[in-house]
């Protein structure tokens, strides 16, 4: 075990492992210092040049990324010295990029704009005529669509198929000006993280064909939230925006940093989940498939517990968050219904891997467990009631509150989806997080919560 | 795969593999050998040279097209190779090279410093060396070919 020790950067006094790397102290304690090459996930491999800071007693500037920590060390981050060191490096990636910000998909989080504006702002001291050109649209496969031309090369995606998935499908190629990032003739890339090279690149090299044009990032809102794809729980963002004349929609998931459960990536079956999430959804109440009141509808169902007193199941989807799952407990006590929580459906040994996928395809799954629910099918036949569970049942009277549509029932409840709703979902390991709110429909279809509220009354 | 080594290849890897702490070592001999043996480096032999060396296919596959003398396609013409560095270029590299553009039946390229400054300027056509180049010298070096 490596000793604390002190050092100091820009006249402060920090605390830091003896030998660990430099710039994860700076990130830590968020002194600015750019860096293209450098992820946390993937290690030092100090080819941009761009994080130099200046080390009391060296003569030239050093690359933070591949500094280790010793004791004595005073570092300075900042300064005339080092802005021109920064700058000179920043001029050379920008000799060959084609600058095409306004078209660009990553403008407005991308390092390189971020660079430029702190240490570019010039007229360049390199005159280049014709600019080195590559390929501008590069289908790499899995959704990823690769820009040569403003690449800077940092290689991130290529560490990620080599360190992370070991599938190894990209590469730099060539060499000079003429390197660039490509996969092998005939061979996509083809593997279930693969999108998140997207996250990764630095710049708009690589950029996802899904979300690629359809919304320009700064009018997008991000909520903290929880993937539901599985019960691995992975921290994501829901990035959503609500244009003018249009209803707020989703736009986009992207991989939320945790340590404790997925790191810094989410699976492509997650990220792509959030359209699933929008398509196909239920907006009205139907009796019988024709459009009923609200009202009538909770006094219809009122009826039919009344009429079925004794002899009814209430269904409970693993995907619901707890507070929703303990008020329907509550409910069916009150009620006197038998609850059960089928998981069958969710067991899916093919979606398993050694990342981050599980085989419980449920958010909740945890949570259905450790409430000790029967997760039998409903063996009484008078009346279901089920809260969103996928499959089918029959009965004499079904009554279904659903998010999506598709369901057989007498009576059909829209209710809000995961993203109009906020809870608290146990993930396979037992660790309870919380996912919030992203989406306020124009006309939002009540919670699960809400409509117990109004039956109730 | 429709690739394989010749059974002298063959023996040639096993032997030089004894000289390398780690198979990964054995890359550019192998490439070197794929293209004396096909003329190009297809990439089948990538697959098998990333078998000999426990390299990923992508690593053999970036080597190859890091070096300029490795072609990854056919070739069907005579490849020249001319020496574009000083000492040939203050010899008179560039009317060598204009000649050699006119003709149809080989590909020039130019090179970096093939190492033969004393008998500037130089071209390199398969593994020899052409040196004290004139027009004429290239011309009949062409001819033999």
């Amino acid at each position: 075990m490596n000793q604390n020790i002190e050092i100091i950067v820009d006249g402060q006094t920090y605390e830091a492992e003896e030998n660990s790397l430099l710039i994860d102290l700076l990130i830590k304690h968020e002194i600015k210092v750019p860096y293209f090459c450098y992820h946390e996930s993937l290690g030092a491999d100090g080819n941009c040049r761009m994080c130099m800071v200046e080390i009391v007693g060296q003569k030239r500037p050093q690359i933070a990324c591949d500094t280790l920590i010793k004791p004595g060390m005073e570092v300075h981050s900042k300064g005339e010295k080092i802005d021109t060191v920064r700058t000179n490096i920043l001029e050379l990636e920008l000799i060959n990029h084609p600058v095409d910000c306004p078209t660009c998909d990553q403008a407005g989080e991308c390092s390189l704009q971020d660079f430029y504006m702190d240490y570019g702002l010039h007229t360049s001291k390199i005159n280049v005529q014709e600019k080195v050109t590559h390929a501008k649209h590069v289908d790499l496969g899995a959704n990823v669509m690769l820009d040569q031309e403003r690449c800077v090369l940092c290689a991130r995606c290529t560490r990620f198929t080599d360190k992370i998935t070991h599938s190894h499908e990209l590469g730099i190629i060539g060499r000079g000006d003429d390197a660039r990032v490509s996969t092998m003739p005939g061979r996509p890339l083809s593997n279930p993280y693969a999108m998140n090279v997207v996250d990764l690149c630095p710049v708009g090299a690589l950029t996802s064909k899904d979300f690629r044009f359809h919304q320009r990032v700064w009018f997008l809102k991000s909520a903290e939230a929880i993937c539901q794809g599985c019960s691995t729980g992975c921290n994501i963002y829901i990035d959503h925006n609500k244009p003018k004349y249009r209803d707020d929609t989703v736009y986009r998931f992207r991989p939320r940093r945790n340590d404790a459960v997925n790191g810094f990536f989410i699976c492509d079956d997650g990220r792509l989940s959030y359209k699933a999430l929008e398509e196909n959804r239920q907006r009205q109440t139907l009796l019988e498939g024709q459009e009923i009141e609200t009202d009538a509808a909770c006094s219809h169902l009122k009826a039919l517990v009344q009429q079925h007193q004794g002899n009814i199941t209430v269904i409970i989807d693993a995907n619901l968050y707890t507070e929703e799952i303990t008020a329907l407990l509550v409910y069916a006590e009150t009620i006197k219904a038998e609850v059960t929580a089928p998981l069958e459906f969710y067991n899916d040994a093919n979606f398993e891997d050694d990342l981050l996928k599980s085989a419980q395809c449920a958010a909740n799954y945890q949570s259905v467990l450790d409430l000790n629910l029967s997760t039998q099918a409903p063996d009484k036949k008078g009346l279901i009631i089920n809260f969103n569970y996928p499959e089918q049942f029959h009965a004499d009277t079904v009554v279904s509150f659903n998010t999506h549509q598709g369901a057989q029932a007498s009576l059909i409840f829209p209710i809000a989806s995961y993203s109009e709703n906020s809870g608290t979902l146990t993930n396979k390991d037992g660790l309870e997080q919380f996912s919030k709110k992203a989406v306020t429909k124009n006309s939002p279809s009540p919670t699960i919560l809400e409509w117990l509220e109004r039956l109730k009354q | 795969m429709s690739f394989t080594f010749t059974p002298e290849n063959i023996k040639t890897i096993a032997k030089l593999k004894t000289r390398y702490p780690k198979p990964q070592a054995l890359s550019l001999p192998c490439l070197w050998m794929a293209q004396y043996q096909e003329g190009f480096i297809s990439i089948d032999a990538i697959d098998v040279i990333a078998e000999v060396t426990e390299t990923p296919a992508m690593e053999i596959y970036r080597v190859a097209t890091f070096y300029s003398m490795f072609h990854l396609q056919p070739i069907t013409k005579k490849r020249v190779m001319v020496c574009k560095t000083l000492s040939c270029k203050l010899c008179g590299s560039e009317e060598i090279l204009a000649h050699l553009s006119k003709r149809e039946d080989v590909l020039v390229e130019e090179v970096e410093c093939l190492g033969s400054c004393g008998s500037a300027p130089v071209m390199q056509i398969d593994d020899l060396y052409y040196e004290d180049l004139t027009t004429q010298k290239v011309d009949a070096v062409l001819e033999q070919l």
